[in-house]
């Protein structure tokens, strides 16, 4: 397995890790009454920007972690460092692109998702829950699409 | 997928460059290993800059490097094999 498809299953885990611990942290506060999830959309803004905080943070650790186990894995030196892990080229880019693509056709389907349950009278809350699920998804087609390419082809 | 149209030779031209490993030829046009793999299976066409580069580096036209064949030919060679 290259690196590149390895770094990919990391970003899909902890992605999916981290969304799911700070989802389940939040829903616990939601039920002790700590914070007002159904008509504080306030709340919803500040739980949004402190989950972006703390997933950049959240993923820089892991990253480091990865990288140190892939180090002592593969017997990384500073001579092979280039081998292991390869500079970008432009078939990496390529794939990146196309994945990219793959990942904003999903957020957009979910975004449209929430407007039609906006139209159909769900809770307006509900928006912001399809917008965190169709985030997670798009991540995930984003490094799905990216395994896929690396080794069917682009 | 897609039927691959373009054909290469890197394989039989690292040969004939006392057998250049796949490294060699990645590091000599400055990309990774894994392109290279993939140009040489077709997974990959390369943009006419890497085809360029890849030509230069075995002394040879870009003719003899790759090679285009229209896509019902392709397609009729691979139901063939």
């Amino acid at each position: 397995m290259s690196y590149r498809e390895k770094e990919n299953i990391i970003n899909i885990f902890s992605g999916l890790i981290i969304t799911a611990i700070y989802a389940w942290f939040v829903y616990q506060r939601h039920l002790e009454g700590r914070i007002d999830l159904v008509d504080d959309f306030q709340a919803w803004g500040k739980l949004f920007l402190v989950y972006a905080g703390i997933s950049v943070v959240a993923r820089i650790i892991i990253y480091i972690v990865f990288h140190i186990i892939n180090a002592i894995v593969t017997h990384n030196t500073e001579a092979t460092h280039n081998r292991e892990i390869p500079p970008e080229d432009e078939r990496d880019k390529l794939i990146k692109l196309k994945a990219l693509r793959n990942s904003h056709y999903s957020f957009v389907g979910g975004f449209m998702l929430a407007i039609i349950a906006l139209a159909v009278g769900l809770p307006s809350y509900s928006i912001f829950i399809v917008f965190v699920v169709s985030g997670v998804v798009s991540e995930l087609i984003d490094n799905g699409s990216q395994i896929y390419y690396y080794r069917k082809g682009v | 997928m897609p039927t691959r149209n373009i054909q290469n030779n890197i394989r039989r031209l690292r040969f004939d460059a006392d057998e250049m490993t796949q490294q060699q030829l990645a590091d000599k046009v400055g990309v990774s290993r894994q392109t290279i793999v993939a140009i040489e299976k077709g997974n990959y066409s390369p943009s006419l800059e890497l085809a360029f580069k890849i030509a230069l580096v075995f002394h040879t036209p870009l003719q003899d490097v790759f090679s285009y064949e229209p896509v019902n030919v392709a397609a009729k060679k691979k139901r063939k094999s």
